[in-house]
């Protein structure tokens, strides 16, 4: 019994430090919806320092830990916010998993480049095995005992930091002004924006305390883990695991879940011997958990079913051009090498080399399939080539002739791919990525160590495969075979993307209920996908065994299809041309970096900084030159190309624009309404719209202080892109927004906000997940006056703003402008939903608001209500202000004109 | 749909089919024989080696090219080998990565044109299949079995990963038994991590303690193989109650990794753990320089597979006097003796292979019967070390922060693994 307490009380102590690590990572998923993958990565970069610190330079202990993890962590998550997470939180899924796994690769070998380049003239210790980091406490550690269990000074501080650290962030989030913040980006980032909250600062402020914890995390950890980044990287994946446990939100869940895995780790070591004869079980136990957590906590609520839509494909900017002229480079590619290939000797390095590389290009035409036109991020691909090399390996050796051996390798790995579908089939998104990745370490620690499947640490031999004329010895051979099959890959996904299949793919991809509606089964064909992509990769796992001679469970690691992935996604992972790229650069880069002494850190390096290259360019290279060869094409005729855009006659189809915007500019002259002298606020010939679709086409409003400006319209008139645009949260492309004589058009949402422009957006303008006292907080200082006004919000104020009823949710919406009245208030909608009895009530709040001297600009579909208090109207219709006059001049036939297009 | 599925799977199917022909024998591509012998000329043999050097792990054998160098530019200056001088072109580096290290192999032979690999020392080496294919010769440390019964794998001190049957070594346990006057009685405690190679080596080892006359009274392999664990307390419990309730007379870890065995051995240490402890890596002389750590590992009896450089053989001597000539100031290690000493046998088969030199001729001379004594790494005999270790180590106990011969290179009789 005092055995079991011993356990869990050292279970507890030793949890602290993935409690810390894994509160850092939902920390930042929560706040700026970026998984980072590297933060194990920052841990170990803050604990490197460490050791340099301490041990390399004799700084004290206590001082060195200040140095790495309140200085050197946060600038570092500040720097990585800047140049890199900024963006990615912008870009699609798949570029932020990228993105950040390009990082896990880059940090530590960035580290241990400096280190390597000042350790001889500063006479550093090196970082490697034989480093051993000392804690923050006295060293050696002195011992503690308390009742059975024997702790020791480090433990103890660890412990104590996690403590302090985790009452320090509870009370930061809940009890000051920057904790309200951030937790009101998290909530509604577009709201947060319009109360005049700097998103982008609470982001910056969000990764600055992720990064810190991740360093405090490192420098606790690494007395016991070594200088050694795989074990920060595992560390990582049993944080995430308790981070999953938090749900990735909850804080509190995810301390408490880090605890918990800190004894569950324990009790495994402990009582689990019948788990013995299983190797790595009890290694991957927080690989399981993590699995399971997956499956049953966290089903992705946003997004349904691994469908990423905002994941946009790029314009393809070779649209125009004709079939072969697309396809030269291709061609000219080819034939120059195959050229070069059969001019080589049968035993040429480079043409082996050229070989090994169009064998993981076969391999990366899964990720095509999978992440290109399925949309969802599988981390698992390596162990499918993995899982199909080892099964053809062991029927090989059982007796099987080859083809056999071959087809029943690639079946095994497509088997395995229906089965890690089937989970997808629930999540989506991270979470479906998170899964694949527990699957592919699960692989590695249990299934490849099992013997009599990877035959033990020494694999299966392979056979040459004959061809008849010759045999994939000679690597000439094999690239000819590797072409056609690639080729043959090609063709495959061609008709996928064409056929009805194809299409169905794409439907689930970009909106899984409507595809759903149209009689499409997701999940079918998401297993058809993941079956297939687990195909195209058994078959060139197999192929790699085979030029190899030979295969182990060593040789494809889960890790290496992390490497893969943004190897591809880099290239463009849209496209096959991508996967052939992403292979011939995988192989091929390496050699030549060796061929000049360059340090191995230094291609890692590189690598990440394709990461960062992919928060800026999400599509990757291929896209970017499709895009330089478009843009080289179009210069010349550009001009001619805007002379003979006529202004859009009204009633016109909106034109859409080829360009994605890049120095387009409307000529549409809009017709300037009359001055109005007085005027607070003004929108003059505002132009503005989504992407290529134009929506607004010159909109002038004016409104004064103390005036109550209808804006009506009907339905997609443009009326909310006008609030968008007079609120900063739409840029303009055209027209000026002014703010009491000041141009404000450059200005960001937050700012605008901030000088008293407040726009209560359509639906309810509140924060579901925050109180109602923090929902008020966001505006006031103080939100004793908004009660006193409004008592049945103060019956409310404990309560989630989510719970509320529509009507006390609008209410909240406005309440804080009663208090604190902005200088312009524009209303999306406000009435829409409500009770007749409320949207009075709402009403009388706009007209002491104007009693105040507040300009007010309301936009209603419905008329009535609103034309009561207006004082001026305005009609729009297809994005323009088609007529603007006091209120006493709209009548019957006014409205009628207005709503139905009809003069 | 699910026909679409169904063909889409089949057409890949067929691809793989079509593709699949019929198995052919791996073989030799092109000829290194046509143009004469790869990578030998009238006055010059070329070889180069694959080493991790870096690797995320931060484990590194770098060293061994130190160990190599110096015994190849002695042989140089004493005019080479029948006329020859070797050309060393360094070490490639294969990040402890099997395809990296098939690559490197690769690159040696076909664009290097080297003669053999000298030294290779990366535990998870990938190029053995091509190398045993193309007939190039390697030496280095054969820790794992890929280099188990091949013709051209030539680990220094024979082939440590034998099949079950083959010979299995005993030299630990009996030095260890040597070493404390008997082993009637006392209890040995065998601790591996949860990974099917350190599994493979607590069988081999434990069986070794057995064949000496220990009482195995545990071999356990719980701890998690990526990481040491954060917390020692469930292990050490299990050892301090292996021998009836108390503590063994001997605890071997076979751990690799110092800061895995300065964590087990401190947490021993802290839980009141008075017998010995021995372990296959900790004769490292750079853990000597942090204080702490000597403390930490005070008393342990590690066992160096070659004869340590604290010993007064002759051989040590000159293994000293080649280094400081070659690189001065360094450091001795574990890598640099392996690289040092599979520098030596390579030279020493290049010896009786004679004037004419073919890979034929130098693999036929090493696998016929090829017997060689040293005192640094006691002997070698191929095709038999092929397939099972040369049985010989010593041991080397750290006493007062400093390395001393416990007991010098000996060598003992295999006995079949179980």
């Amino acid at each position: 019994m005092s055995e079991l307490v011993g356990y869990i009380l050292s279970g507890l102590v030793t949890g602290a430090v993935f409690a810390v690590m894994a509160s850092g990572l939902t920390l930042s998923y929560a706040a700026t919806g970026v998984f980072n993958f590297a933060h194990g990565a920052i841990g170990f970069l803050a604990a490197l320092l460490y050791f340099e610190l301490n041990v390399g330079l004799g700084l004290p202990a206590w001082a060195a830990g200040v140095v790495a993890v309140a200085l050197f962590a946060p600038l570092l998550g500040y720097l990585l916010h800047r140049v890199m997470f900024r963006g990615l939180a912008q870009a699609g899924e798949t570029a932020q998993i990228v993105g950040t796994i390009g990082l896990t690769i880059a940090l530590p070998a960035l580290g241990l480049l400096v280190v390597d380049l000042v350790a001889e003239p500063l006479g550093l210790p090196r970082a490697d095995a034989t480093s051993l980091p000392r804690g923050l406490g006295p060293y050696p550690a002195a011992t503690y005992a308390f009742g059975a269990v024997r702790l020791d000074s480090d433990q103890l501080i660890t412990f104590a930091f996690a403590v302090l650290a985790a009452v320090g962030l509870w009370a930061f989030m809940r009890h000051t002004p920057y904790g309200l913040r951030m937790r009101a980006s998290v909530d509604s980032r577009g709201l947060a924006t319009l109360r005049g909250i700097d998103v982008d600062a609470s982001s910056a402020m969000a990764w600055t305390l992720s990064s810190t914890l991740a360093g405090l995390a490192g420098v606790l950890a690494v007395s016991t883990l070594g200088l050694d980044s795989t074990a920060f990287t595992v560390m990582l994946f049993v944080s995430a695991t308790a981070a999953v446990f938090g749900r990735l939100r909850s804080i509190p869940w995810t301390f408490a879940a880090g605890l918990g895995l800190g004894v569950v780790q324990n009790l495994v070591a402990g009582y689990a011997d019948f788990a013995e004869d299983v190797t790595g079980l009890r290694t991957a136990v927080p690989v399981i958990l993590l699995f399971v957590g997956l499956i049953l906590l966290n089903r992705s609520r946003g997004r349904i079913a691994g469908s990423a839509a905002e994941d946009a494909p790029p314009p393809d900017h070779l649209a125009d051009l004709p079939p072969w002229r697309r396809r030269l480079p291709w061609v000219l590619g080819l034939v120059a090498l195959l050229a070069w290939t059969l001019t080589r000797p049968a035993d040429d390095f480079s043409v082996s080399v050229v070989a090994q590389g169009l064998v993981l290009a076969l391999i990366f035409c899964s990720f095509v399939v999978v992440t290109g036109i399925g949309g969802m991020v599988n981390l698992a691909q390596a162990s499918f080539a993995s899982m199909a090399a080892l099964t053809c390996g062991w029927a090989f050796s059982s007796g099987l002739p080859l083809p056999v051996a071959i087809l029943l390798g690639v079946l095994g790995a497509t088997a395995v791919g229906v089965l890690v579908a089937l989970p997808a089939l629930r999540l989506g998104g991270r979470v479906l990525t998170l899964a694949t990745l527990a699957l592919a370490l699960l692989a590695d620690q249990v299934l490849f160590q099992i013997d009599e499947f990877s035959n033990g640490t020494i694999g299966w031999p392979l056979p040459a495969l004959g061809l008849g004329f010759a045999d994939t010895t000679d690597p000439r051979v094999r690239v000819l075979l590797l072409l056609a099959l690639i080729g043959l890959v090609g063709l495959l996904v061609r008709n996928l993307e064409r056929s009805a299949s194809g299409r169905a793919v794409l439907a689930v991809r970009s909106a899984p209920a409507a595809a759903t509606t149209s009689g499409i089964s997701a999940p079918r064909t998401k297993i058809m996908l993941f079956a297939l992509a687990s195909g195209i990769a058994g078959l060139g796992g197999v192929l790699f065994a085979i030029s190899k001679g030979s295969v182990t469970a060593t040789d494809l690691p889960a890790f290496s299809g992390f490497v893969w992935l943004a190897v591809v996604v880099l290239q463009g992972v849209r496209r096959i041309g991508g996967a052939v790229l992403g292979g011939l650069i995988a192989a091929i880069f390496p050699e030549l970096l060796a061929g000049w002494h360059v340090s191995a850190h230094v291609g890692a390096i590189l690598f990440g900084a394709g990461g960062m290259i992919l928060a800026r360019h999400p599509d990757g290279v291929l896209a970017q030159l499709g895009e330089a060869r478009h843009r080289r094409r179009t210069r010349g005729d550009r001009a001619a190309a805007l002379r003979r855009e006529t202004p859009a006659r009204e009633g016109a189809v909106p034109a859409v624009q080829v360009t994605n915007g890049t120095g387009h500019r409307p000529v549409t002259a809009p017709p300037r309404a009359p001055a109005v002298e007085d005027a607070l606020f003004r929108l003059e010939g505002v132009v503005a719209g989504y992407g290529d679709v134009t929506v607004l086409r010159g909109v002038d409003l004016a409104v004064r202080p103390g005036e109550v400006v209808a804006l009506l319209g009907a339905n997609g008139a443009g009326k909310s892109t006008t609030c968008a645009v007079a609120a900063g949260d739409l840029r303009v492309t055209a027209g000026r927004v002014v703010l009491d004589g000041a141009d404000v058009t450059s200005w960001p949402a937050h700012r605008r906000a901030r000088e008293g422009v407040l726009l209560a957006p359509e639906g309810r303008g509140v924060f579901p997940g925050l109180t109602v006292d923090e929902n008020l907080r966001t505006w006031l200082a103080d939100p004793g006056p908004v009660y006193e006004r409004l008592p049945q919000l103060a019956r409310r104020r404990g309560l989630a703003a989510g719970a509320l009823s529509g009507g006390e949710q609008q209410l909240l919406t406005l309440a804080p402008a009663l208090v604190r009245p902005p200088r312009v208030l524009i209303a999306d909608e406000p009435s829409l939903g409500l009770a007749p009895l409320v949207v009075e009530q709402v009403f009388e709040v706009f007209a002491e608001l104007r009693e105040r001297g507040v300009a007010l600009l309301l936009v209603e579909e419905k008329a009535t209500s609103v034309l009561e208090l207006a004082d001026t109207v305005a009609f729009m219709r297809l994005g323009r202000v088609t007529w603007t006059g006091p209120r006493a001049e709209v009548d019957g036939a006014r409205l009628t004109a207005a709503y139905l297009g009809v003069s | 749909m699910r026909r679409q599925a169904v063909r889409l799977i089949g057409l890949v199917a067929a691809a793989a089919l079509a593709a699949g022909g019929c198995a052919a024998e791996q073989k030799a591509a092109g000829g290194g024989g046509s143009e004469g012998a790869a990578g030998v000329t009238a006055t010059t043999v070329k070889v180069g080696g694959v080493l991790t050097k870096t690797s995320a792990s931060g484990y590194s054998t770098k060293d061994a090219e130190i160990g190599a160098r110096a015994r190849f530019q002695r042989a140089n200056e004493a005019g080479g080998v029948h006329g020859r001088t070797i050309e060393f072109i360094g070490a490639e580096d294969d990040n402890q990565d099997a395809a990296k290290g098939d690559a490197a192999a690769k690159k040696l032979v076909q664009k290097d044109r080297v003669f053999a690999l000298v030294p290779v020392h990366a535990p998870n080496f990938g190029g053995a299949t091509f190398l045993e294919q193309q007939g190039v010769p390697w030496f280095g440390w054969a820790t794992g079995p890929q280099w188990c019964g091949t013709k051209t794998g030539f680990g220094y001190n024979g082939c440590l990963a034998p099949q079950p049957g083959a010979g299995s070594q005993t030299w630990w346990g009996n030095q260890m038994a040597e070493l404390i006057g008997g082993s009637a009685g006392k209890s040995v405690y065998v601790q591996t991590s949860d990974s099917s190679g350190s599994k493979y080596g607590g069988k081999t080892i434990s069986q070794s303690f057995e064949a000496a006359g220990f009482k195995l009274v545990g071999l356990n392999s719980g701890l998690p193989a990526a990481a040491p664990p954060p917390d020692w307390l469930p292990y050490v419990n299990k050892i301090m109650t292996s021998d009836g309730g108390g503590p063994p007379d001997l605890v071997v870890s076979i751990i690799a990794g110092t800061k895995f065995n300065v964590g087990l051995y401190g947490a021993l240490k802290k839980a009141g753990y008075q017998g010995l402890i021995s372990d296959a890596t900790s004769y490292d002389a750079a853990i000597l320089a942090d204080p702490a750590i000597a403390q930490a590992l005070e008393g342990v009896i590690a066992a160096p597979m070659f004869e340590p450089f604290e010993s007064q053989a002759p051989e040590i001597a000159q293994l000293k006097a080649d280094v400081a000539k070659t690189a001065p100031g360094t450091q001795l290690t574990q890598h640099l003796a392996i690289g040092y000493w599979a520098a030596d046998i390579f030279l020493k088969i290049l010896e009786q292979t004679g004037k004419e030199l073919t890979r034929e001729r130098f693999l036929a001379a090493a696998n016929g019967s090829f017997d060689y004594e040293n005192p640094g790494f006691g002997r070698i005999r191929y095709p038999k070390d092929h397939t099972e270790p040369n049985g010989c180590g010593a041991l080397v106990k750290l006493e007062g922060g400093a390395f001393k011969v416990a007991k010098n290179m000996k060598c003992f009789d295999n006995v079949p693994l179980k």
